[in-house]
């Protein structure tokens, strides 16, 4: 808190410095008081301690070191330390609670949110080296009125696992999350995008923005369909023990699940559904008030690169925002659309987006899991 | 001798003030903020707040809340049932049989009680799962073919009544030791005397006789057993939801539906509180404390 | 004739008695059986004898902080319920009180709310007030838990006590401090270290409460609930799991024979 200060009243100082100098004139003296100002300053304002990171498990030093190394080689006095988010509620709840990250990794269906909520600051893509490579469709997604409240990192889709040795579904439909045959062999996901998947199977067009009926019958769905639940995952390694032991044979799902899964020998298909999947990106935003926002956009950079893109593919199945990245199996390729610079859109997919009514799709679901 | 009454009533409120203000500031306060914010009398976000009954409304009206109060109320009866039961028995061995170590014996068994909860209920998610104890032994053995585990044992609601019964067995063992143990022998050799068997002896004179032991114990895990969600949500699944999981789902989003959740805490809050006036003669202090 | 039990009754309930604890202490013994196996799932057939867990768990950073954390809040709030229990009981045993009905059930009341209620009505509080959540937190709401128990041990000890031997030194002249200082607190110093133990066991292995209050910092259960939800670090968590076990079953057996060994030896002092 000290340090944000403290850097405040030397920008400040810098600032009147340069008007100091522009007032006396001379473009000689602006540069040379300019200059030494400026670097005297810049000297001072360094940004220390470790970055605060607050990210999703997997992406710290939990097994996501790959995507930081550059970032921890040219800066190993500024590690960072990670925290971790359950998910966007979670983060915000810690928020909340008093953590003070510096940077954080909401989804994009999230940034209108987050952006609008006074608790971040756009980036200076300037200072991103590797911003240029960006899939453009992807950086449009993380911008709101024209500044870049997020920089796309991984991106993917939410659609169906499921095993092939033991599951013969009727449909390429998100239906066979519904499947009375699979009674308790079903995993769904701990959130209100299960609202969202209702809305897109019963067909309705902006499944994100559903009216009052719309929801009721998209929760009617659920409510009706909850017996054949087995249990509804919030964390990738519950989904993981789950389909690993056997107890889960159809889960909802994200690309590096089906990865995982394969890893451990096991039959398993990662179905995209007629209905569409959903697609999302994982956006870097920076806080508000945060006292490293070189050092953020710096650890953003190292993650942007196309080594820790390539690496991302290889090993999480996820796709990165970096166009100039390649994976180095071409299944992996061909299976996740990877070439597809608007894999992530229509007609291929729905990109998540903003939900307007967040806390009431947040009560129903509430209530769905209540009956 | 001279007895200094006047000065030593002085002393009760120094003595009692600071308990009953730690009490009154940390227990009772922060629930009365729970009532006040679901009746929306006092909101922690922004935005248009009044005195209004409408979470309660809904909490009436909307089928959800009170058929999971209900089912929750099921499984925790089923279990205290269950438990008191099994446990009435085994006070009895150890309060009437005339074993000498008694007391080591209730130490043995109340002893699991008094170590961790979250480790034992780790026990059970490993022992029940489809990989774990008891499904791999089965394949082992040959009992059942790998591939055909029994699935229904981890994430269901058998599973979260049979850990807490598990959790709790110990415990309740405890009151009912303690009425047991109080009761005079003298009655029992009485009514032999008069001509009664021993069953007649039980059914007359030491049951009635413990039943406050009874009733002490069946509230001590009915009670916390209907606010549980620790158990639920790790051995529950979707089906063991419960309705304590409920309130920490309301209140552990980052968004504010913390006023459902008030109306449901304080709901549960108010039946506890109902239960523990109307059978507080049966949870005196005696009932817990044993030699 | 044994008018409580008959022959067959005894045998029949004692063989009731070994299937229950062998049924309580069998899942303990099987966390102490896959501490030991080299496969990370816990499954049969076992695959083989290792230490490495337990080797594993020493140098975990954030275990060993969980566990301080936990030991902090647990040694400052039994404190804190064991000196607010001392007030309360010697209020309650040796005082008349007006309402005393009303005031023991106070006092115990904590015992019978549901920990989701209180936890979350503390939240509430410590976010109206504007107090962080941190250690501090914890521990004003681990004494809140621990008092009743604290009660329910002292009051029957001092209940216990002869007053006489209050009565004579205060007749003397001793001033009441004094009198507690040197004649009660001996003699409930078997019953304060019972208190004391009964409150940490509770504060160190509480979740519920401390899951609301406790802000960005874990304490052991907090850490055990999330280590839970990620199988690599299963085998660890079970090897630790084995050592609290057997640690806390120590202490409890330790603490309650102690405590009856001190009771009966200052009960001969006593006469």
């Amino acid at each position: 808190m000290t340090e944000g200060e403290e850097l405040f009243e030397r920008r400040i100082s810098r600032e009147d410095l340069l008007k100091l100098a522009a007032a006396a004139g001379g473009a000689g003296l602006l540069a040379g008081r300019a200059g030494a100002a400026n670097a005297a300053l810049e000297r001072l304002a360094k940004e220390t301690g470790r970055l605060q990171v607050l990210d999703w498990a997997g992406y710290g030093n939990d097994g996501g070191q790959a995507m930081f190394a550059q970032y921890v080689k040219t800066h190993p006095l500024n590690k960072p330390k990670f925290t971790y988010m359950g998910n966007e509620a979670d983060a915000l709840a810690k928020i909340h609670a008093g953590l003070k990250p510096d940077l954080f990794r909401p989804y994009v269906g999230w940034v209108k949110y987050f952006a609008t909520s006074g608790l971040v600051q756009p980036w200076d893509t300037k200072l991103i080296s590797n911003f240029k490579n960006l899939n453009p469709f992807m950086v449009k997604a993380g911008q709101y009125q024209g500044k870049q409240y997020g920089i796309p990192d991984d991106w993917g889709f939410d659609a169906i696992l499921y095993r092939s040795d033991k599951v013969k579904p009727k449909a390429k439909s998100w239906s066979l999350l519904f499947d009375e045959r699979y009674k308790g062999k079903i995993a769904w996901f701990d959130d209100i995008e299960m609202l969202t998947i209702a809305g897109l199977y019963l067909g309705f067009k902006n499944t994100w923005n559903q009216t009052d009926d719309q929801l009721k019958r998209s929760q009617k769905l659920l409510i009706s369909k909850k017996h054949l639940v087995r249990t509804n995952w919030s964390s990738e390694t519950d989904l993981w023990q789950l389909f690993g032991s056997g107890e889960v044979w159809i889960a909802y799902a994200w690309p590096n699940d089906w990865v995982q899964m394969k890893k451990k020998g096991l039959k398993v298909v990662y179905m995209h559904p007629k209905e569409k999947p959903i697609a999302w990106v994982g956006m870097f935003m920076l806080l508000k008030g945060s006292s490293r926002p070189n050092l953020s956009h710096a650890y953003v950079d190292a993650w942007s690169s196309a080594k820790s893109a390539k690496w991302l593919e290889d090993n999480y199945g996820y796709g990165h925002a970096n166009t100039v990245a390649r994976p180095s199996s071409s299944d992996l390729l061909r299976a996740l659309q990877l070439t597809n610079p608007r894999a992530v859109t229509e007609p291929n997919a729905y990109l998540d987006r903003d939900i307007p009514r967040r806390a009431l799709y947040a009560k129903m679901w509430e209530q769905v899991k209540a009956s | 001798m001279r007895r200094r009454r006047g000065r030593l009533d002085l002393t009760t409120p120094t003595l009692l003030g600071l308990p009953v203000a730690w009490l009154v500031v940390f227990f009772i306060v922060p629930i009365a903020i729970v009532a006040a914010y679901s009746f929306d009398v006092y909101s922690l976000f922004p935005g248009k707040h009044g005195f209004t009954l409408a979470a309660w409304r809904e909490f009436i009206h909307s089928s959800v809340y009170l058929a999971l109060f209900w089912k929750s109320v099921k499984m925790s009866l089923i279990v205290s049932a269950i438990i008191v039961v099994l446990a009435y028995p085994l006070a009895y061995y150890l309060a009437l049989s005339g074993t000498k170590r008694k007391y080591v014996l209730l130490l043995v068994l109340i002893a699991p009680f008094l170590t961790s909860y979250l480790l034992r209920v780790l026990a059970w998610k490993v022992i029940l799962g489809n990989e774990g104890v008891i499904n791999t032994f089965l394949f082992w053995t040959g009992l059942r073919s790998p591939g055909h585990p029994i699935s229904q044992l981890l994430y269901s609601r058998f599973a979260v009544m049979l850990v807490l019964g598990y959790i709790w067995l110990p415990f309740v063992a405890l009151p009912i030791f303690v009425s047991l143990e109080s009761l005079d022998r003298r009655l029992l050799e009485a009514a032999s005397d008069l001509g009664a068997s021993r069953l007649q002896a039980f059914r007359r004179v030491t049951l009635p006789l413990s039943l406050p032991g009874i009733m002490a114990a069946f509230l001590f895990v009915f009670i916390p057993t209907l606010g549980e969600f620790i158990t639920p949500s790790l051995v529950g699944g979707a089906n063991g939801y419960m309705y304590g999981n409920q309130i920490v789902d309301l209140f552990g989003t980052g968004f504010p539906d913390w006023e459902t959740g008030s109306v449901l805490a304080i709901f549960l809050f108010g039946v506890v509180t109902v239960l523990t006036v109307v059978f507080a003669r049966f949870l005196q202090p005696r009932q817990v404390t044993a030699g | 004739m044994d008018v409580a039990l008959s022959r067959n009754g005894r045998i029949a309930l004692r063989a009731l008695f070994v299937l229950v604890v062998l049924f309580l202490y069998l899942p303990i013994a099987i966390l102490l059986i896959f501490s030991f196996n080299k496969s990370e799932l816990p499954s049969f057939p076992l695959s083989g004898f290792t230490l490495h867990w337990y080797h594993q768990f020493l140098t975990n950073a954030d275990l060993r902080a969980a566990l301080q954390t936990s030991a902090i809040i647990a040694a400052i709030s039994s404190i804190g319920a064991v000196v607010l229990g001392v007030l309360a009981s010697v209020a309650l045993t040796r005082r008349r009180i007006k309402g005393r009905a009303a005031v023991s059930a106070l006092l115990l009341s904590p015992l019978v709310i549901p920990y989701v209620v209180f936890g979350i009505s503390l939240l509430l509080l410590f976010h109206t007030i504007g107090i962080p959540r941190m250690i501090l937190t914890v521990v004003i709401g681990h004494i809140v838990i621990s008092l009743p128990y604290t009660i329910l041990v002292l009051v029957p000890r001092l209940e216990q006590i002869d007053v006489s031997l209050e009565e004579a030194a205060y007749d003397l002249g001793a001033s009441r401090l004094r009198t507690f200082r040197s004649i009660t607190l001996p003699l409930i110093l078997p019953a304060v270290v019972s208190a004391f133990l009964i409150a940490f066991t509770t504060s160190f292995d509480e979740y519920a409460v401390a899951s609301f209050v406790v802000g960005t910092r874990a304490t052991f259960p907090i850490y055990l609930y999330s280590a839970l939800r990620f199988p690599n670090q299963l085998p660890q968590v079970i090897a630790v799991a084995v050592v609290v076990i057997t640690l806390s079953l120590i202490v409890v057996v330790a603490a309650e024979v102690g405590r009856r060994a001190a009771e009966r030896r200052l009960g001969a002092l006593e006469s």
